[in-house]
């Protein structure tokens, strides 16, 4: 009875493929010698985009919500990791103080009070979970409770994203001002430094991408699931049908901003450094790209996406430095254009193709898509 | 000092020195500046040469400051004639073939001559300076300090004026009490009220002091401020209430006079960054309030406005070399200077006004119009565009800033009641509000308008009644990108000009649409004044730009709470 | 038990926007278990008075009780739809993306809380209900086929079969026979006539002829500048010569 329609839907026995080679055919291959160990490292980090994409997409492509904050949720996540990792550092940073090198600098010589219970592990997570996750809260609560959507979400989370910028630039906020953090060394005991370490933290985010997206998988089939898409598609009538629209939109965006804030947190030590560069606008929509390009609406799309512009952005920042925006730009307006559903809607598009070619005059004009036309028309 | 001199002192006393000068050959004239200091220097006492300079308090020509200061700053020396007479000297070019200084006199500028008729030289360290104390330095200043309240030029007399206050010195007073009979400039006068009132608040009848409390409190005086709460503790120690009383409303009344400058200063400052809003939103309020069109690379057109000013005022200069592409091409200069080259940003304006239409009617041809009605979809394309545009710009004219020279007339101000305006700013305010009107006759009174307004109103309507609506939405989105090029030209004149300028402004342009209300031109104009106030009054407040920024921003999620459509609803039928 | 004389009772509202009077001191009572149809010119506020009813748009003045201890003017509109109000769309407004059951299944009377719609589970008698519903609107055939793909007239019943599945105490259609053959508008009226009774209905209409078929000597009110004209059996009404004046005599054809 719960069916949801097939196309947005990811089949099991893809899941479990995609698990099965992230999971334990990478880490393998890479223990036996055939994958280098940057190359696995890389692939974790794309790993993280791509559950920072899912996220994007559970927002947008299921439920309509364009949020251009995702990047600060994932780089907040960060920053509660890259806590932890600053104070695990110890005497060993250059100024050999107990504080991290930046507050030396800034001339502090005790710990600050927010930064003392992050010398705990669990509390670290705990934060990484809780501070994306109560920002989401207050902004989304007050964002739906005055029925504020469509562009004017995006708009108003853009401006959200870029005053959280600011103010992760400014020293006084104890975060490190524009270096952030960096030179970290271990994570719960182990060396950040050495290949083990970095391969136990690709396969924790490989299985939570997997989780994620097996998560979203149920998620969207149960009855939640078509609310979802309803909201997407119609809030209105959904309102008209007694469903208080805004508290599942407001529990949609939370859930979405611990998932990219767990992304961020992962990504942190794997990369070995954060900073506000990371939270900016830009970063939001170039994850929105991964999505868009993928196809937005599934849940693979979101994972084809990141993985895939993010290779081609390694490869073409160093081969053609001065094109690679050129091409992102480019092909993102290519894909919104042409490709409403990115690369995974390409079968159905060429289906369509054919088909149009073979009873060609019977229907001229097919309109790309039809979803605004239902909210506009409405009385 | 020689014994000469010591003859000479004599004859002065005895009255006879205006004999010895004439004798001296050098000034049968009238008694100059310059005659009578070099009297002085060659005084033999102390008392005799303070008396002297005193004495030219007589006649203050501001000519005497600068001779004062040369002998105070021992460029004036002393040359003992043949005859044995001391006369004070210049130091002149040097003599032709010789290692020596050609000398003249301080009293008439006359070369020294020795008996022969040959010019005397001397080295450099031959001569004696004439020397000066601290008792003669301070009745020279004293001197210097009336003759530059005789000065000329208004400004420099304002100051001398403000000067001579300066330690509330009773002496002083006379002085300034001559002026005030003879000065014309009401804004002088004013200084000179002030001044009178400042030194009389240390005055020894006490009806003066009370009275000069009372007017530099009325009169809000800036000066006085320290001055008179100094007034206040003293006298609440020594007991004169009534004394401390009057310091202390005036004291009151100059803080409500600081405070009013303040806010007229922060109500200035805050119509002039909202008039940079209102420049770069403009544009944006025609595309999105209007069209419906988010359209992210607006920024990207505001840049191309920028450039395009940078590109011809190269071009009326010495010409520029551009490099896109590793294709290097060179755009020959006018070679312009002066009078032509500062008319160059008039030549700019309209200029990136229709470059940046044109690349907007571009982009409305290849892009835009496949995205009507889908205002998520034009927000991401555009987005792709604005990328694409800046990565253009890093090419063309490199990642970093170019120099756009402004005119130096946006560097003066201009003082009204103790509140400063910037010309920078006027000429933002000034600028905003052109293009105010700029538009608003567009949208009302021209044709173009006409159709504008009817296709936004009604889509379907205006289509039926014959108008070509594709037509319109493709000037309606050229014209704003236009308005976003003027806004660039605007902001070369104020900013830094490079690839991401658009960026730093987009965010705000945005909100400054969002607030005043999607489609309502005057609820922009007023979101952006309201926007800019509130970010000055905070920067004001907090004395810290980058919260205040912050506070706006939050303040501004949180007025959307309570009215979600803006400050102007319009009932518009293109946006659910 | 205690009596309910009405189950919807509207006095005195008012509403205007930008000046121009949309509702003028309204007044209009239902009964449980009425077919009330409501007519009137257009602009007489009828689509109004249901964006009142259902929480979409704020009266200027007025009360607006439910079931006589209800002030819906105080309720929200999943709160107005929670109490058993649903209301049918002009233009049919359903999930277009949406299979038909998952159209019905979103409806269906129930919890709505997120804890529900994750891990609530659909009931036997839920599927009979769903099943009954299809039969009802007679899509039964058409249950796994996505809404925007059905016909017009199939919406529109797919619509009202939304209603059903909500249990509704007042369903509330608007101009269900606008864009519809005359045999699917016979058949709207025969699907209409047969809930009477079991539910309250206020049907707004400006097809006569689906007027007379439904109404049957039941109560018609005409509306007309946002106020109540006439009200009375459908021949009472349409001898009325106020009626004629203003609605007949400016609109022939809805003679």
């Amino acid at each position: 009875m719960n069916k949801a329609p097939a196309a947005s839907k990811i089949r099991t026995p893809l899941l479990i493929a995609m698990a099965v080679f992230l999971v334990i055919v990478m880490p393998v291959l890479n223990v036996a010698g055939v994958i280098e160990d940057f190359t696995l490292n890389v692939w974790g980090k794309y790993l993280c985009y791509a559950i920072m994409a899912v996220s994007i997409d559970l927002l947008w492509g299921y439920t309509g919500l364009l949020c251009l904050g995702q990047a600060l949720f994932f780089t907040l996540g960060g920053y509660m990791m890259g806590m932890h990792l600053m104070l695990m550092i110890g005497k060993l940073g250059s100024y050999n103080s107990d504080l991290p090198d930046f507050l030396v600098f800034l001339g502090h010589t005790k710990l600050p009070a927010i930064w003392q219970p992050f010398y705990s592990f669990p509390f670290a997570m705990l934060m990484v979970f809780l501070v994306p996750g109560i920002l989401a809260l207050i902004f989304g609560f007050l964002a739906f409770r005055s029925r504020i959507k469509g562009v004017y979400f995006s708009i108003l989370t853009q401006a959200l994203t870029y005053a959280a910028a600011l103010l992760f630039f400014r020293n006084e906020l104890l975060m490190g001002g524009n270096n952030g953090f960096t030179d970290f060394r271990t994570l719960l005991g182990a060396n950040l430094r050495e290949a083990p370490t970095q391969r136990i933290l690709y396969i924790v985010s490989a299985i939570l991408l997997v989780a994620v997206v097996a998560g979203c998988k149920w998620l969207t089939s149960t009855r939640f699931g078509l609310i979802q898409r309803a909201i997407r598609d119609s809030e209105n009538r959904v309102l008209f049908s007694g469903y208080a629209t805004a508290n599942f939109k407001l529990f949609i965006f939370v859930l979405c901003a611990m998932i990219a804030a767990a992304a961020g947190a992962l990504y942190v030590p794997q990369v070995g450094i954060i900073n506000p560069g990371e939270m900016t606008t830009e970063r939001s929509l170039e994850a929105v790209v991964w999505v868009a390009l993928g196809g937005r609406g599934t849940l693979v799309g979101p994972v084809l996406g990141a993985v895939s512009v993010n290779a081609l952005k390694s490869w073409a920042t160093r081969a053609y430095p001065d094109m690679w925006l050129l091409i992102l730009g480019g092909s993102f307006v290519l894909v919104v254009m042409f490709m409403p559903k990115g690369i995974i809607g390409i079968p159905a598009q060429v289906r369509a193709l054919i088909a149009k070619m073979k009873n060609r005059g019977a229907n001229s004009r097919q309109p790309v898509t039809t979803k605004q036309d239902a909210e506009v028309t409405e009385p | 000092m020689s014994c000469g001199s010591l003859i000479r002192k004599v004859l002065m006393v005895a009255g006879i020195g205006a004999f010895v000068f004439a004798s001296q050959k050098a000034a049968a004239q009238e008694e100059t500046v310059r005659s009578k200091i070099a009297a002085a220097i060659v005084m033999p006492d102390e008392e005799g040469r303070i008396a002297v300079v005193l004495d030219l308090k007589k006649n203050p020509s501001p000519e005497i400051v600068g001779w004062l200061d040369k002998w105070k700053e021992g460029l004036i020396f002393m040359y003992e004639a043949e005859d044995g007479s001391i006369v004070p000297v210049l130091m002149g070019d040097k003599i032709e073939g010789t290692r020596k200084i050609a000398i003249r006199k301080l009293s008439d500028d006359a070369p020294v001559v020795d008996g022969t008729g040959n010019q005397v030289g001397v080295t450099k360290f031959e001569l004696d300076l004439a020397d000066t104390s601290s008792s003669l330095r301070k009745a020279m200043r004293e001197v210097s300090d009336l003759a530059a309240l005789a000065d000329p030029d208004v400004e420099k007399r304002i100051k001398a004026i403000e000067n001579s206050s300066v330690g509330q010195r009773q002496d002083k007073l006379p002085g300034l009490l001559e002026l005030q009979k003879i000065e014309t400039n009401s804004k002088a006068n004013k200084a000179l009220e002030q001044a009178i009132a400042i030194i009389n608040l240390r005055s020894d009848d006490k009806a003066k002091r009370l009275a000069a409390a009372e007017f530099l409190g009325n009169r809000g005086s800036l000066p006085a401020f320290d001055l008179l709460k100094t007034i206040a503790l003293e006298s609440k120690k020594s007991g004169d209430k009534e004394m401390e009383k009057a310091a202390l409303l005036a004291v009151s009344r100059i803080e409500m006079h600081i405070s009013r400058i303040n806010a007229a200063g922060t109500l200035f400052r805050g119509v002039s960054s909202g008039s940079v809003l209102l420049v770069v939103a403009i544009g944006l309020a025609i595309t999105f309030g209007l069209m419906g069109i988010i359209n992210m690379a607006h920024g990207e057109f505001i840049a191309v406005g920028a450039y395009t000013t940078y590109v011809v005022q190269n071009v009326f200069a010495s010409g520029l070399r551009l490099s896109p592409f590793g294709q290097s091409f060179e755009i020959p200069g006018l070679g312009l200077t002066g009078t032509g080259m500062s008319l160059y940003f008039v030549v700019a304006l309209p200029l990136s006004f229709l470059v940046a239409a044109l690349v907007g009617l571009l982009l409305e041809r290849s892009v835009i119009q496949f995205l009507y009605r889908r205002p998520l979809e034009s927000l991401l394309a555009t987005w792709g565009v604005s990328l694409v545009m800046q990565q253009l710009f890093r090419l063309t004219f490199g990642p970093n800033n170019v120099q756009v020279s402004s005119p130096l007339w946006l560097s003066g101000n201009w003082t009204v009641n103790d509140v400063v305006f910037g010309w920078n700013r006027l000429f933002v305010i000034g600028f905003a509000l052109l293009i105010i009107v700029a538009t608003w006759l567009v949208l009302n009174k021209t044709s173009l308008g006409l159709l504008i307004r009817s296709v936004m109103q009604n889509r379907n309507m205006a289509a039926c009644m014959g108008v070509r609506t594709e037509r319109v939405n493709m000037l309606t989105f050229s014209f704003g990108c236009g308005l976003a090029g003027l806004a660039g030209a605007f902001l070369s004149q104020i900013s830094n000009v490079g690839p991401s300028l658009g960026q730093n402004y987009i965010v705000d342009a945005f909100m400054t649409v969002v607030v005043g209300g999607v489609g309502n031109i005057l609820g922009t104009v007023i979101s952006a004044l309201g926007i800019g106030m509130a970010d000055q009054s905070l920067q004001q407040y907090l004395g810290n730009p980058v919260i205040g920024k912050i506070l706006v921003l939050f303040g501004i999620i949180l007025f959307l709470q309570w009215r979600p459509q803006g400050l102007f609803v319009t009932r518009s039928r293109s946006l659910d | 038990m205690k009596k309910k004389p009405f189950l919807l009772a509207a006095e005195g509202i008012n509403k205007s926007f930008d000046g121009f009077k949309a509702i003028n001191d309204l007044n209009f009572y239902l009964t449980e278990g009425e077919l009330r149809t409501v007519i009137g010119p257009n602009g007489a506020g009828k689509t109004t008075f249901l964006d009142i009813i259902t929480g979409r748009t704020r009266p200027d003045s007025g009360n607006l009780e439910w079931d006589t201890d209800h002030d819906l003017l105080k309720l929200n509109e999943y709160e107005i739809y929670r109490m058993g109000i649903g209301r049918k769309f002009q233009t049919p407004t359903v999930f277009s993306d949406h299979t038909v059951i998952e159209n019905l299944l979103l409806s269906m009377a129930g919890p709505r809380s997120i804890w529900h719609s994750l891990f609530g589970r659909v009931t036997a008698a839920q599927k009979e209900r769903l099943a009954e519903i299809l039969e009802t609107i007679k899509l039964n055939t058409q249950a796994y086929r996505k809404a925007g793909e059905l016909a017009h007239g199939q919406k529109q019943w797919l619509e009202i079969g939304m209603l059903l599945a909500q249990e509704a105490r007042l369903l509330l259609v608007d101009e269900p026979a606008a864009g519809m053959t005359d045999e699917e508008t016979y058949r709207t009226g025969e699907l209409l006539l047969s809930l009477a009774g079991k539910h309250t209905i206020m049907v707004i209409e400006h097809d006569m002829e689906f007027v007379r078929q439904i109404s049957q000597g039941r109560t018609v009110t005409v509306l007309h500048q946002g106020h109540v004209l006439a009200e009375g059996p459908v021949e009472k009404v349409q001898s009325d010569e106020r009626v004629i004046e203003v609605y007949l005599g400016r609109k022939s054809k809805a003679a």
